[in-house]
């Protein structure tokens, strides 16, 4: 099951070229959040962005995997979160392609996201059991059309 | 940065893992209250008392068949949970799209 957003992006420049955007501190700041990056395994550094609720504002982030210019990964704490995000570049013939991985989701969260990304509920729930279910639930909660599990458990396929 | 503001009785519903565990089953089908107990292995009230927060939630609806009563899944409300990841999604796919503009402004 997954319990990560995984997002592939191919942009025409060369590799070298994409991973100092992704291992700049200034550069970092422009596309992604104001921080006090470094490139070298183990260094600690901070992303500010808005506080919200439940939130500080404070990525609190430690770099893990520095492979120029193939691989970066860095841990991703803060607002609840205690994941990692990885970016992993390629060269392809018209540039570089971008795999932005965000693991690490647990419990509720890692429930919630492997549900949706990986168990195909979104597809399911909006197509299937949504249409199925809607109408026959009475405003107590409670649902009467005796033949309602055998629709659901039919449509299952 | 996403704002992961989990607070409404959907989030509280699925922040447990044994009810999550019974929404995945009542997936599958349709189940009385003594079959999920068994499942689980809990008692009537603890199986009850989940139940009635999946309720509440609106995740479930019940039905009385006979002597038992049956629970399905109603799974409308979990659209909260997608807009939840939705955001998330939806501040990388903005990031990403900032990246290419700061390549393009750089090159």
């Amino acid at each position: 099951m997954s319990t990560e957003l995984r997002f592939v992006e191919e942009y025409p420049y060369p590799p070298d070229r994409v991973w100092r955007a992704l291992t700049t501190a200034e550069a970092i700041a422009d596309w992604l959040m104001p921080n006090n990056f470094e490139p070298r395994v183990g260094h600690r550094f901070e992303m500010r962005t808005k506080p919200a609720p439940g939130f500080d504002g404070i990525v609190k982030c430690e770099v893990t995997v520095l492979d120029p210019p193939k691989q970066l990964a860095f841990t991703w704490r803060g607002g609840g979160l205690d994941t990692v995000a990885t970016f992993t570049l390629e060269p392809i013939d018209t540039g570089t392609r971008l795999t932005l991985v965000h693991s690490g989701f647990k419990g509720m969260k890692g429930w919630m996201v492997s549900k949706i990304l990986g168990g195909g509920w979104r597809s399911k729930i909006l197509r299937v059991y949504l249409p199925a279910a809607v109408g026959r639930i009475g405003p107590d909660g409670r649902y009467t059309a005796a033949t309602l599990a055998n629709q659901v458990s039919c449509s299952h396929e | 940065m996403p704002r992961p503001a989990i607070s409404s009785d959907v989030f509280r519903a699925v922040a447990d893992e044994t009810r999550r565990a019974m929404l995945d089953r009542l997936r599958e089908e349709e189940l009385p209250v003594l079959a999920l107990a068994e499942d689980f292995d809990l008692s009537l009230p603890a199986i009850s008392q989940h139940l009635r927060v999946l309720k509440e939630a609106g995740l479930v609806a019940d039905r009385q068949e006979g002597r038992q009563r049956m629970y399905l899944l109603t799974p409308r409300p979990l659209t909260e949970i997608f807009e939840w990841v939705s955001h998330y999604e939806d501040f990388w796919r903005g990031r990403l799209s900032a990246l290419r503009r700061h390549l393009k402004e750089k090159s």
